[in-house]
């Protein structure tokens, strides 16, 4: 007894012992020197701004701009707009394909899957010129409609939904993935005795997949959302010039205007959204792991 | 009145392999009938074909007259109970059982009553708040019987139930089970690859091999009078002695018994407990390998001349040791060539 008494303490000891805490050190480091202090940097920055004469002052008035300022809220506007409209739509379009390729048992289900993931792998520039070469003006759809003698579309390429789609067919994989990871909880004997006592496809659906996997919906969605919330590539090339998504909008209020506090404070109401979404994500996270 | 009526079903799966092979059963009201076998004998498969989960390649299936060959699992007046237990963990036991029911748009007064009824039959009353996950294996099972219970289903369908629990608690079930089963009166199918379940629960039993029925019959004439020696050997221990016949003599290495059948190769099927021996210090036939002493009765294991390996049981271990001469004594034999039964006695 004293024997095993003695080895259990001592990999206790061993597990808080001084070669954990190294192997943990690095990346704690790392997260606190390009994570947590650059925040901490750009909420005091933006709140403690230096006057003409050299002093440092306690200050609002740089959100004060951007919550009176119509541009700065329209694109804020832009940019909520754009991330649910996505959002919702990554779950219309992944859940059914997840759906799919978890249940199915179809040697077809083996390229969808390959087609599914596929946009992971394509860079977010060559997403976008692709898009224009397709959706764009005189792009392929448009030659398609005129060589079948149809009027032209309206193209979505500088408008709000060329960002949406983008942004949508970028982060299907990621959405497809978590979905699925979530539908493996779901065994094939839940949903046969579901059906064995009389439910439809669509009870099974609802009362049984749905809440086991209301988790994973909830991460999949957590990460795509922090993902567009702070996008760039694809609202800059495929979105409107104004108002623009925040990304953009960052970007140019800090290149274009030379205005680095107003594209810091940017940045902060940016962070202060997304943690709201990284809340969901850690909230659902602890929920998975609880007993 | 709720007859099974199945009627040669096949089953054949991509490869091809043929899971179930012409195999036909009527099962009769209020019968529990065991479908017994190894695994891979296609036992599960048929089930799962009654259930619904599986569509027949061919054949055909009725409950009360009525063809359900094609008709999906959410139609059918069948209530399965599964292996896994299958219970939805983000509901509590009364939702478990109250969802079929649900379903059916039942009245929750209606709902209820027939829920907390359920619950009592299984012993489980006070449980229906409860969480699954803070219920035990025993009583997770309780819940997922309770749960086919609850929907009265015509044919009730068992799918080894008690597999992932303890030897302790798959007695004590299959006895309340049984119970439950006979109160009821429901025709039952249980798959199962336990013979001691299949002896203890069933009105019949059908050993299956291969997709193929080997043997139907009561479970005492399955053990006594077991029609193939892979039923021989398949249920309860069986001593299978493969020999050759002359002059009405099966012998084997050293070992002869009195067989009146034609010449020819035999094998011949000795119960241990139908097994005398005699210690003997010349003109032995076996010697003694291992005794095990069980308490209430011995195994001793013997070696023929050829080091062919035969079990018998003893009511005394104590008078055998390793290593002494024994001659062979049967009380009862059973002889087969091929896959029939060509003496008993």
């Amino acid at each position: 007894m004293t024997i095993v008494a003695e080895g259990s303490t001592g990999t206790n000891e061993n597990r808080g012992g001084p070669i954990g805490l190294l192997l943990v050190a690095l990346p704690v480091f790392l997260v606190c020197w390009l994570v947590i202090w650059p925040i901490i940097s750009a909420v005091m920055r933006t709140l403690w701004l230096t006057s003409e004469t050299g002093e440092k002052r306690f200050s609002t008035e740089t959100y004060q701009f951007f919550f009176s300022d119509p541009y700065s809220l329209s694109n804020l506007s832009l940019t909520l707009w754009t991330t649910c409209v996505c959002a919702l739509l990554l779950l219309l379009v992944c859940l059914p394909i997840a759906l799919y390729l978890r249940f199915s048992t179809s040697k077809v289900a083996a390229y969808v899957q390959g087609l599914a993931i596929f946009p992971m792998f394509v860079p977010s520039i060559i997403l976008s010129f692709a898009f224009i070469r397709v959706l764009g003006p005189n792009g392929t759809v448009d030659l398609l409609l005129n060589a079948a003698s149809l009027p032209k579309m309206r193209s979505p390429y500088l408008t709000p939904w060329g960002p949406v789609i983008g942004l949508v067919w970028d982060n299907i994989p990621l959405t497809v993935l978590i979905l699925l990871a979530g539908l493996g909880s779901v065994s094939n004997q839940a949903i046969e005795a579901a059906r064995d006592v009389g439910a439809g496809k669509l009870a099974v659906l609802w009362h049984i997949i749905l809440p086991r996997i209301v988790n994973s919906i909830l991460v999949a969605i957590s990460f795509a959302v922090l993902g567009i919330f702070s996008a760039f590539t694809l609202p800059y090339i495929l979105g409107p010039a104004a108002p623009e998504l925040i990304g953009p909008f960052m970007q140019r209020t800090f290149r274009d205007l030379y205005d680095p506090i107003n594209a810091i404070t940017q940045a902060v109401i940016t962070f202060g959204f997304c943690i709201v979404f990284g809340l969901f994500y850690v909230r659902s996270v602890a929920k998975n792991r609880a007993p | 009145m709720s007859v099974l009526k199945i009627k040669e079903i096949s089953k054949i799966f991509a490869g091809p392999v043929r899971a179930v092979d012409n195999f036909s059963l009527d099962v009769a009201d209020g019968e529990l009938v065991c479908l017994l076998g190894p695994s891979g004998s296609g036992k599960s498969t048929l089930l799962r074909m009654v259930g619904g989960f599986e569509t027949p390649t061919s054949g055909v299936m009725t409950i009360d007259g009525e063809d359900i060959t094609h008709v999906p699992p959410e139609k059918r007046p069948t209530g399965m109970v599964f292996q896994s237990h299958a219970l939805w963990t983000h509901m509590n036991v009364f939702k478990n059982l109250a969802f079929g029911l649900k379903l059916r748009k039942v009245a929750p007064d209606e709902i209820k009553r027939r829920v907390d009824g359920v619950l009592d039959l299984v012993g489980l009353n006070g449980y229906g708040t409860r969480h699954v996950a803070q219920l035990s294996g025993g009583q997770q099972q309780r819940v997922a019987l309770a749960r086919s219970l609850v929907l009265e289903p015509k044919i009730l369908l068992l799918d080894e139930p008690f597999a992932s629990l303890d030897q302790h608690l798959r007695e004590r079930l299959r006895e309340e089970v049984r119970d439950i089963q006979q109160r009821l009166k429901i025709t039952t199918l249980f798959v199962t690859h336990g013979q001691d379940e299949a002896l203890s629960m069933a009105d019949r039993i059908v050993v299956m091999r291969d997709g193929k029925t080997e043997q139907i019959d009561r479970p005492d004439i399955v053990y006594r009078e077991p029609q193939t020696p892979f039923v021989a050997g398949f249920i309860g221990t069986m001593n299978l002695i493969e020999g050759t016949v002359s002059n009405g003599i099966f012998s084997k290495a050293g070992y002869s018994t009195p067989l009146p059948v034609s010449d020819g190769p035999a094998i011949l099927a000795v119960r241990p407990e139908a097994l005398d021996l005699s210690v003997v210090t010349e003109n032995s036939q076996g010697k003694v390998h291992r005794v095990t002493d069980y308490g209430s009765h011995g195994l001793v294991d013997l070696e023929l001349l050829d080091s062919t390996r035969i079990k018998a049981m003893v009511s005394h271990p104590d008078l055998f040791r390793a290593g002494q001469g024994v001659t062979l004594a049967p009380r009862a034999i059973a002889a087969y060539r091929g896959n029939a039964v060509i003496h008993r006695a």
